[in-house]
This record gives structure tokens, sequence and C-alpha cells, in this order.
């Protein structure tokens, strides 16, 4: 991914193609979406991510004019599209359910669109063919939707929702219903899709992974507020809450009390165990501090490691095994169980560790992530 | 050839052969004869006795002459064509009161949508007969609505509806709406309420959205509903023989006439057979319309 060259949420003179202002929208005494302000950038690929009920679909349906907001604007290209109905806004939809039609061909279904537009009718011929290209099914064009398999009706979709060029593309969980290797595949080709046709995306997930793969930002969203706003290896390396660090992958958070030690804090978190050393991201004072480490930051061995001050040693009690890599559950002497990942460079029946073995679990300092507060999600 | 299969099949195929198309044979057979003073009151009869020769004697006997009568006399053209456009206004008005009830019905809260659907189906909880005549009660000239139009001083006489083909319409549609509501609404309740906002969002406006989207995908309700309605009011007896006049010509009373007042049994076949082949074009034609999009869409 570009994001070195691509990044115009840095750029302050940079003109966002959509501005969420305070924006509220209630069902009846719901606040399903809460006070939220965002700038997403033309040509950018937005993830909206959160559990479900957290407000990123009505976001989604209040940008393609299916919900007013209750208060608040949102401008597309500097103008408030509120008074503008679905089918005069210049931002097209992929529903979760495709909601192809079912009494048209696919290639009636892709000229739907393009039909109430003004556009010409024999350029439209033209058109549909270029997004069946695109999409490479121009061999199911004289078919019905019926007649095709759920990958194909993806690519439909989202061939008739790009036919009309839109300023902006809305994808409403589009890839949920295709099993996990297509679904791995088709991420790539949206990708590359989005790169050319410089659509600007905006994607609805509740898969992190997903969002993460596509995604130029991610926001995470929780109770109708935006919780990190951020590029994908920001919120997974330095995620700002315990809630985003634990919504996306696999983590540890160990609460304790932090002292400063020059830039960096110790803390201590259980009796009888050397203090843990951390790094924070931004000056932090005294006090109730979280602790928030992946697994696969955390080294496994059977000996003391010499070289690293955070080093706790505990007993195996269960392991994961992923294939490429295993998870060990290690109980520290206080009860708590930390989770710790090792690639799995040898043959299984080499496996370094078993049940109940005594291991030593080592980061480094500046291996997990500081937060203020306790780590209650 | 798969046993089971052929038995499974066997079961309905059994049930139309021995519940159709014998009896149809028999009326077919009837309408050929000739009518006579006897039990039953049609000549040739099969001597079964008789044997091979027995068949072949009633074959000979055999004729196309009741047709030829049915085509002579214009009273039987006149109450076919007759029937056939009382049964096709009704089933447009239908149609026209059925769609819009069922398409409310099917956006309606779904809490209420069993409550809706009953008062539908709650006339069927009365006598059909009774509640036929107790539209005589509500349109005849000293009735309900005739009287209630007077009171609001809309007209200063009673209207003649009642032994009118108007108190026939209105018969056919009150009784046969239903059957038109149910398959509509059936169609329109699976419809996924997604592809209109697509529809939309592609850049239908809300009227165009029902036209091209919702009109289209109930269909198939709408022609069920149509059948139901049209096949019936067809052969309608009871509603033109209550509520019609003597003006008012349908085919159901000519055959109920042949059979019962007249006693021609080989008359009043051949009339309910030419009745059956009415019926059986527009089936074909729909069957074969389904089969050719079918066969277009592999």
């Amino acid at each position: 991914m570009s994001q070195n060259e691509f990044a115009p949420w840095n750029d302050p003179a940079a003109k966002p193609l959509i501005q969420f202002k305070n924006v509220t929208k209630q069902f009846g005494d719901f606040t399903a979406v809460d006070d939220l302000s965002i700038d997403i950038y033309e040509k950018e690929f937005f993830a909206l991510l959160g559990p479900s009920g957290c407000g990123k679909t009505t976001m989604m349906r209040m940008l393609a004019g299916f919900e007013k907001p209750t208060s608040g604007t949102i401008l597309l290209d500097g103008k408030d599209i509120s008074p503008i109905p679905p089918n005069k806004r210049s931002v097209n939809m992929m529903f979760q359910s495709y909601a192809l039609f079912p009494h048209l061909t696919v290639y009636d279904n892709i000229a739907f669109g393009l039909k109430r537009s003004a556009m010409p009718r024999d350029e439209i011929d033209g058109r549909v063919k270029d997004m069946l290209r695109l999409v490479q099914i121009e061999k199911f064009a004289n078919r019905k939707p019926e007649q095709i398999s759920g990958g194909q009706r993806q690519r439909v979709a989202l061939a008739r929702a790009l036919a009309k060029a839109p300023k902006l593309l809305l994808l409403d969980e589009p890839l949920s219903a295709l099993d996990k290797k297509l679904r791995q595949d088709t991420q790539f080709e949206l990708m590359d899709i989005q790169e050319k046709t410089g659509t600007t995306f905006v994607i609805v997930t509740h898969d992190q992974e997903e969002a993460m793969t596509v995604a130029s930002r991610v926001a995470v969203m929780n109770f109708g507020k935006l919780v990190q706003v951020d590029t994908p290896t920001q919120i997974y390396e330095a995620p700002n809450s315990a809630y985003v660090a634990d919504f996306i992958g696999d983590v540890n958070i160990i609460e304790g009390n932090a002292t400063k030690d020059g830039d960096r804090v110790s803390i201590a978190w259980a009796e009888g165990q050397p203090d843990i050393i951390g790094t924070p991201s931004q000056p932090i004072g005294d006090g109730r501090v979280s602790f928030v480490i992946r697994p696969e930051k955390i080294a496994i061995s059977s000996d003391k490691p010499a070289d690293r001050r955070n080093a706790v040693q505990g007993k195996v009690l269960d392991i994961a095994y992923l294939g490429n890599m295993s998870t060990y559950h290690v109980e520290m002497p206080n009860g708590m169980v930390i989770k710790a990942q090792a690639a799995n460079q040898r043959r299984r029946d080499s496996l370094p560790f078993t049940w109940e073995d005594p291991v030593w679990l080592s980061w480094s300092d500046t291996a997990g992530v500081v937060l203020e507060g306790s780590g209650q999600v | 050839m798969n046993w089971r299969r052929i038995a499974l099949i066997s079961v309905p195929f059994l049930w139309l052969l021995g519940l159709f198309l014998v009896p149809f044979f028999i009326v077919l057979k009837i309408s050929l004869s000739d009518i006579a003073l006897a039990i039953p009151p049609y000549t040739p009869t099969l001597e079964l006795s008789e044997g091979w020769s027995g068949l072949r004697d009633l074959v000979a006997q055999l004729d196309f002459e009741n047709f030829a009568f049915l085509a002579d006399d214009d009273l039987y053209w006149k109450s076919y064509l007759s029937s056939v456009q009382i049964a096709f206004v009704s089933t447009f008005m239908c149609l026209l009161i059925g769609f819009p009830i069922a398409y409310g019905m099917a956006n309606a809260p779904t809490e209420w949508q069993p409550t809706l659907m009953l008062l539908v189906i709650l006339p069927f909880w009365t006598s059909f007969l009774i509640r036929v005549y107790s539209l005589i009660g509500l349109l005849s000239q000293e009735g309900m609505i005739n009287q209630f139009l007077m009171w609001i001083g809309l007209i200063n006489e009673p209207l003649m509806i009642l032994n009118t083909n108007w108190a026939v319409y209105i018969g056919i549609v009150y009784t046969y709406c239903p059957f038109m509501i149910l398959p509509i609404y059936a169609t329109l309740i699976k419809l996924d309420g997604s592809l209109l906002e697509a529809a939309e969002d592609l850049g239908c406006s809300r009227t165009e959205a029902f036209w091209r989207i919702t009109i289209p995908l109930s269909k198939a309700g709408i022609i069920a509903g149509c059948f139901l309605v049209f096949i019936p009011a067809l052969g309608e007896f009871v509603i033109p023989s209550l509520l019609g006049g003597s003006g008012t010509l349908m085919i159901g009373k000519v055959l109920f006439e042949e059979f019962f007042a007249n006693r021609d049994w080989p008359v009043a076949s051949a009339v309910a057979v030419i009745l059956l082949l009415i019926l059986i074009i527009p089936i074909v034609m729909y069957q074969r319309n389904e089969q050719k999009m079918m066969e277009a869409d592999t």
C-alpha cells in the first residue's frame, strides 16, 4: 500500500470530499450516531469498523440518503446533502444482500442506473461492457442473478454501483456472504478496482481483518462515537484505548500502577513479580495504567533471556496450534494468563514446549503500549 | 425407470385421471348423444353386455348435432361473450381494488399483518349464499344504499342497481376480491425492501421504482390472482341468477337451465365442453409463455 505517499488527512491544505459536522442520529430514544465529526478525503478507501449496533450502518445510510441526520450537517464536495434525495446524489451503494434485481439480466442490472441518467443510449452499451470487463463477468452478461454464483453476484453488485461513476461508493459489508478464501482474494481485487477507478470508497464492516487489509484509514466505532480514526498500522500498533486494542486483533491487557522512570515507566502489576518497563507514546503521570501488548511481540523461551528487562516466568496452560504459528496461554503465578505467539518454524512433532512446561516470557521495552486508566472495555 | 419415482408421480396422476379426465370424457360423450325421455335422459347408452359390438354401435350413434345447435342459436354465443366480458371486467376491477389493499397490507407494520389478513378472510366464515342474499338487501330499491343516498340528498328517487349487470359486477368483485388480494400479498411480502432502495440509489424516483421493480416482481401474484378470479367468475351461476336481471346473460345460468329446467343433458354438456375449452385457451397460453421465458433464461 502507498500510505507513505497518500495521506491527505495529514495535509492541512487538502479539501475533504465528505464532512460530517456534529452529526447526531436518533431512532426514538436510541442514539445511533452521537455528535460525530469526521473528514473523508477523495480517493480514500475508508473503513467504518465496529460491532453491530455501533452506528456504522446508520452513517452509511445517511451518506446514501436513506436516513436524515437528526442534527448536524453532512457535506459532500462542500455542499449540504441533507435535502437531496437518494436518487439525485452522486453516491452509489453496494448492498450487503447485493439487492440485484432478480427479473433483470446481469447486463440490465448494470445498465439500470445508466438508463435513468442523462447518458445517451448509444454510450450506455459501451459503459456496461467496460464494467463487465472491469469485474471480469463478461461471460455472464445474459444470465439472471439466480443463475450465477455468490462471488459473481458480488461482482455484478459492484459493477452496478460503479457504473454511474459516482463520486463516492458505499460498500455495506460487501464480502460477508463469501467464504473465507474467496473473501481474501476479493479484498485485493476491491483495492485494485478502487485504485483503477479512483473512486472514493467507504466500506462498512465488522471484520477487522477486512478493514485492515483494504482501507487507507480505519474508523473504529462504538456506541455511535468514533473511538479512533487512523491508518491500519497505527490502529494496530498504537491503539489509543484498550477498546481499540482489544477490538483489533489479539491482545494482552495488564493493569498496574505506573511510576515515572525517565522517558519510561515502570508498572507494578503483581506482587512478587518484577515491574514491567514500558514506553508511553506521550508523557503520562503516575497512577493507574493499562499495559497493552500483542501476543506476537512476546518471545517464549525455556531459559531466562539475559538481554531483556521484561521477563516473567509461568507455565504453559494451553496451546492453540494454528498451523503457521501457535498461541501459548501461559499462566502467571498470580493466576493471570498471558498469551504469546511463536512461529512454527519446525514440524509439529518437535514443538519446543508442551503443557505444564515452565517457560519464560519476555519482551522489549517498546513492545507494548501504555495507556492511562484501567483497561475495562 | 425408478419404481419409487413412478409411485410418487402416479398419485396426482391417478387423482387427475379419476376425478378430472374420466368425468370429462363422460360429459364429452353425453354432449355427442341425443336427448331422450329416459333415465338417464340421453341416448345411446353403453351396453356392457354386448361387448365390443355394443361399443361400436355407441360410437356410430354419436354426432356433433348439439354443437351445431349451439352455433345456430345466438343465445349461446351471446351468453359466452357476455360471460367473458363480465368475468374480464370483474377481474380487472378486482385487480384495481385488490392490488392497493395487498400493497397496503404488505407494507403495514408487522404486528398488524395477521389482523389485516384475518379481515380479508373473515367473509369466508359466512356462507357464500347468505352473503349474496345480504347484497340483495343492500342493493334493492328499498335497500340500505338507496335509502342512504336519498337521505343525504344525493338522489331523489332510488337507483335501479339490483337485477342489472351492475349488481352482478358488485357481487363478483365483492366475492372474489380475496382471491386477488391473497396471492398478490404473498408475492409483495417476499419483496426485498433493499431492492427498492437500490433502485432509488441508482436514480429512480419512488414512483418509478414501483413500476420498474414492485410491479414486475409481483407479476406472478397478479397473474395467479387474475386466474383465480377470472375462471370461477366466467362460470358463475349463483351471483347472476340472484343479483342479475332477465337481461343478464351468463353461461352459468344457461347451463343450469339446460340441465334442470329443460332436462336437456346433451346440450348442457355441449355448453360445458365449450366453456372448458374457453378456459383452457388462456391457461395454455400462459403456460407456454412461462415455458418460453424459462427456456430463454437457460
